[in-house]
């Protein structure tokens, strides 16, 4: 393609003489292309001048491409410039903090105990306190606790009736239809149904 | 960026570069190179930082380390008491974290001195040494075989089944 181009700009620059292709490299030295080329006579020269004829070289596009990078540096630095300008000022007006021993009697507040002037913020007003995060994570096991040992302790009595044949929790009374409808079979006992109270599931 | 080395804590040796002793008169081209990179960048580098550090000076604030209340451990707790059971269970977290730190702590200052004492590291680091060897052992021996998903409670069965087996080794050796 390029050896194409090249050809054509040789010839456009000769107007329409036909080059050998080897006047492309001893252009310039027609004695050596004379030997190179064995053959005597006049020899075509190449002459270069203002980087040969522009020519309209037929390529695949490159606009989406271009697009595509345009509008990513686009979009990444229309926050990313704030955002940094941002941390940087933090960095250089606000500081660091430093490291200190905690002082006789006093508590720090819980978001004293970072470094970043940023992180201090986040930490400030929008995370939890520690101790409200550590007191809901005890709170959660207490109530799972509370949820299985309710669960237990329904088995075990289910258990219990079962194998006892007796038993307090409530029940739903069935009609008496086997000594009704079947009677051979009314020496068997009824199933009795507990219903499970509410606040244990 | 990895932490800067505490030169108070790992001090290094006193250097021994002799001093210059030029034996041409042709002047040494390197210290054109020194001079180009300190007022290019060291100086106005310096000179901002210095700035910065006038501005923060003005409101000075400060952090500390966080100090935790001991909570019964994981041995006081009753069998189904889970919230016991929790919180003992975040304190040997927080204490594998306290040994983690302390292992490398110990390490640092093995590589310190070998660092410092390079070809005599033999015979100068053998206390480094040993104080490594002594606390990575106590490591193994508490936390060693317990994988990413151990917890305080594989770690209390472990120290059992290892006193266990003290006391049969115990028993045996009375026996013989």
């Amino acid at each position: 393609m390029a050896a194409m181009s090249l050809l054509h700009r040789a010839a456009a620059a000769l107007g329409s003489r036909r080059v050998v292709p080897s006047a492309l490299r001893w252009g310039r030295f027609p004695e050596l292309l004379r030997q190179s080329l064995g053959v005597p006579g006049a020899v075509a020269a190449v002459r270069h001048c203002s980087h040969g004829k522009k020519l309209f070289t037929i390529k695949a596009t490159t606009y989406y491409d271009k697009r595509f990078l345009r509008l990513l540096r686009f979009y990444i630095l229309l926050t990313g410039i704030p955002t940094m300008i941002f941390i940087i000022g933090v960095n250089v007006f606000v500081g660091q903090a430093e490291f200190a021993e905690i002082p006789e009697g006093y508590i720090p507040k819980h978001w004293e105990y970072y470094k970043h002037p940023i992180t201090r913020w986040i930490v400030r007003y929008v995370h939890d306190p520690p101790e409200k995060d550590y007191e809901k994570g005890l709170a959660i096991v207490a109530r799972e606790a509370e949820r299985a040992e309710c669960r237990r302790k329904e088995k075990e009595v289910l258990r219990f009736m079962r194998s006892r044949g007796d038993g307090p929790w409530y029940f739903s009374p069935t009609p008496d239809t086997l000594s009704t409808v079947r009677p051979q079979m009314a020496t068997e006992l009824c199933h009795v149904h507990p219903v499970i109270p509410w606040c244990l599931k | 960026m990895a932490e800067e080395p505490d030169r108070d804590v790992y001090p290094e040796p006193p250097r021994r570069t002799p001093a210059p002793n030029p034996q041409s008169a042709i002047p040494n081209p390197l210290n054109l190179v020194y001079a180009i990179f300190h007022y290019g960048v060291d100086v106005p580098v310096t000179a901002f930082r210095e700035w910065m550090e006038q501005h923060h000076a003005k409101n000075r604030y400060y952090y500390y380390q966080q100090t935790y209340r001991r909570v019964p451990d994981l041995t006081q707790c009753l069998e189904a008491d889970f919230p016991c059971i929790y919180e003992a269970e975040l304190q040997w977290k927080r204490d594998y974290k306290v040994d983690q730190e302390i292992i490398k702590i110990m390490r640092d200052r093995l590589t310190a001195c070998m660092q410092r004492e390079k070809y005599d590291a033999d015979q100068m680091c053998a206390k480094e040494k040993e104080q490594f060897t002594q606390t990575s052992k106590a490591y193994q021996t508490k936390y060693g075989d317990l994988g990413g998903f151990g917890n305080s409670k594989s770690c209390l069965m472990k120290q059992k089944h290892r006193m266990i087996d003290e006391r049969k080794a115990g028993q045996q050796k009375v026996q013989h």
